[in-house]
């Protein structure tokens, strides 16, 4: 691994054409930024943020800074294309089901990784897991590709498949974050995810639930999240601290 | 196949069919060979089991070493009638166990294993030593202390391995910090809780049962004051273990009187199993007792636990004939 995982505390999401995200970057400082094409997106921005990506990534990495895109499950083929430059750290690759997509996707990047003169296995592999099949098959998964670095927890997503009405608490997550924690360790990758609580989680949690989301993750053995909002950074940060 | 007399698995002394828990191991006490007060040690604590460890002098041949000393710090540790338990690395498995199986242990606890693979291997070399020691052949139980990731993700695969998995002990410290949870008990929930299902879950599944601790008291090292340990045992026991490792003696005579229905249980299993059979007498599916209703599943559960209840029992009248002897 080239950086140290446990420094990557704070992955901060910007939408990937978001005019104004070098100054969010400059004004936050997370550990991690991540240029969006998912959600953050809107679907008619959506080539504009490909189109983008090679001049943002460019602008903005710096030895200090670890730039990460998100991908979109539904096009990661022409995500992971846009993608792909130097100053580029990794793909964030979310609602993976099984094996066989890490292996696709893990043969594009290689094949990108040639063809834009990235040095070969240099960009990492993180997955959101979203799933309860992404669950069951999560050691296969991890064993999958060895640019894969970090696995994390995707609430929002899981709350969605699994049925708990979203507003109240989520039983199953700390069964899931758990599952997760004990596969990650297994094969060695950073875990990413919080402790959120029903009433304050994810985007709309305010700062000092974020700091004990993250405090009692890290309790549980993980060691960074992903940042709905910018203001979330630095109580992650804090949160996390060791 | 030579049975020898010193084989003391408890599976034996079993009658009942599929009895649950299937062995009365409430207190297992860790030990090391190299104590010059082994016997006392372990004579006096009453622990149902006891765990020998040893360590490997590094100026001498450790294999003869420990062969040498084995045999006696087996029949030593096993005067207070304790099953006898060896605990062996699974890095150094092979050699440990043919340095330590000898005739009077019950198993061996094997700590560090990561998957079905390292139970089959271990099953095998002691196929071969019960062959060459003249122990009853599939008599040595192996016992898996569940300290690493890969161990509770294959755990399912492991209890499968072989038909001699007989018990899973948590060891919660160690797991604890391989998974890179805080060994400080600071969290307001178990972080192992649904670890814990799964342990007690899989060990059931296979006819076996599961060692552990509640939290917070699991990632206790000493001493405890008796009345936080009695609360914690008993939500430990209503969890589904069936014994703990202790990490000081004083927690043993508790765990022994924990891990088991209470004698006010066990005569309330008797009322319960009394006025069932009267009520199915007078022709009735059920009868009320202080306003619960008592039905064919109420009635095999009061029959369930009033026979582990004898079984403790009869453990303690074991032991204490065997503090008896001169």
């Amino acid at each position: 691994m080239k950086k140290i995982l446990h420094h990557r505390r704070s992955w901060m999401i910007v939408p990937a054409h978001d005019p104004k995200l070098a100054d969010t970057i400059a004004q936050y400082k997370p550990d991690v930024v991540v240029l969006d094409l998912e959600y953050s997106v809107a679907p008619k921005y959506k080539e504009q943020a490909r189109a983008n990506l090679v001049k943002t990534v460019s602008t903005i990495a710096t030895d200090d800074i670890e730039i990460f895109v998100r991908i979109d499950k539904a096009s990661r083929w022409a995500d992971v294309d846009a993608a792909m430059h130097r100053g580029l750290t990794g793909i964030i690759f979310c609602g993976v089901d099984e094996e066989s997509e890490i292996t696709e996707i893990d043969a594009l990047i290689n094949t990108k990784e040639k063809e834009r003169g990235i040095d070969p296995g240099h960009i990492e592999l993180v997955i959101i897991l979203e799933s309860a099949k992404g669950f069951w098959n999560l050691s296969e998964i991890l064993q999958a590709s060895p640019r894969l670095s970090a696995v994390g927890v995707g609430r929002i997503d899981l709350t969605m498949q699994l049925g708990p009405v979203p507003q109240h608490e989520f039983r199953l997550f700390r069964y899931l974050m758990t599952r997760t924690l004990v596969a990650g360790k297994m094969h060695g990758k950073q875990l990413l995810g919080a402790m959120w609580r029903p009433d304050s989680r994810g985007g709309v949690a305010n700062q000092e639930s974020t700091k004990l989301a993250a405090q009692q993750a890290k309790l549980m053995g993980y060691t960074g999240c992903i940042c709905a909002t910018p203001e979330q950074v630095n109580p992650m940060n804090l949160g996390f601290l060791s | 196949m030579i049975t020898t007399p010193e084989n003391k698995n408890k599976r034996s002394s079993i009658n009942s069919n599929n009895p649950m828990p299937k062995y009365i191991r409430r207190s297992i006490l860790a030990l090391s060979i190299d104590d010059p007060i082994l016997e006392k040690k372990s004579f006096d604590s009453w622990a149902d089991a006891i765990i020998l460890d040893f360590s490997k002098k590094s100026h001498c041949n450790w294999q003869q070493d420990i062969l040498s000393r084995m045999p006696s710090a087996i029949a030593i540790a096993a005067k207070g009638d304790a099953e006898i338990f060896i605990r062996i690395n699974n890095d150094f498995a092979i050699s440990e166990l043919e340095a330590t199986v000898f005739p009077g242990i019950a198993g061996i606890i094997l700590k560090g294993a990561h998957s079905a693979a390292d139970i089959q291997r271990v099953s095998s070399a002691l196929d071969s030593l019960e062959l060459s020691r003249g122990i009853l052949a599939n008599s040595i139980e192996i016992d898996i202390e569940v300290n690493n990731a890969a161990c509770t993700w294959n755990l399912l695969e492991i209890a499968r391995s072989s038909a001699r998995v007989g018990i899973f002990l948590l060891n919660e410290q160690e797991l604890c910090a391989n998974l890179g949870i805080q060994t400080q008990a600071s969290l307001p929930f178990d972080p192992l809780e649904y670890i814990k299902s799964e342990l007690i879950t899989v060990a059931t599944s296979i006819g076996g049962q599961a060692v552990g601790m509640s939290y917070p008291l699991s990632l206790a090292t000493d001493s405890i004051d008796a009345e936080t340990l009695r609360k914690g045992i008993l939500r430990a026991r209503d969890t589904g273990f069936k014994g703990a490792v202790c990490p000081h003696p004083d927690w043993i005579n508790l765990c022994n009187s924990g891990f088991r229905p209470s004698e006010e249980e066990a005569n309330y299993y008797v009322k319960v199993i009394e006025v069932f059979a009267e009520g199915i007498k007078r022709g009735m599916a059920s009868v009320p007792i202080d306003g619960k209703m008592i039905d064919v599943p109420v009635d095999l559960r009061a029959k369930v636990y009033l026979e582990w209840a004898k079984r403790a029992k009869a453990r303690d009248t074991e032991k204490y004939q065997a503090h008896q002897k001169p």
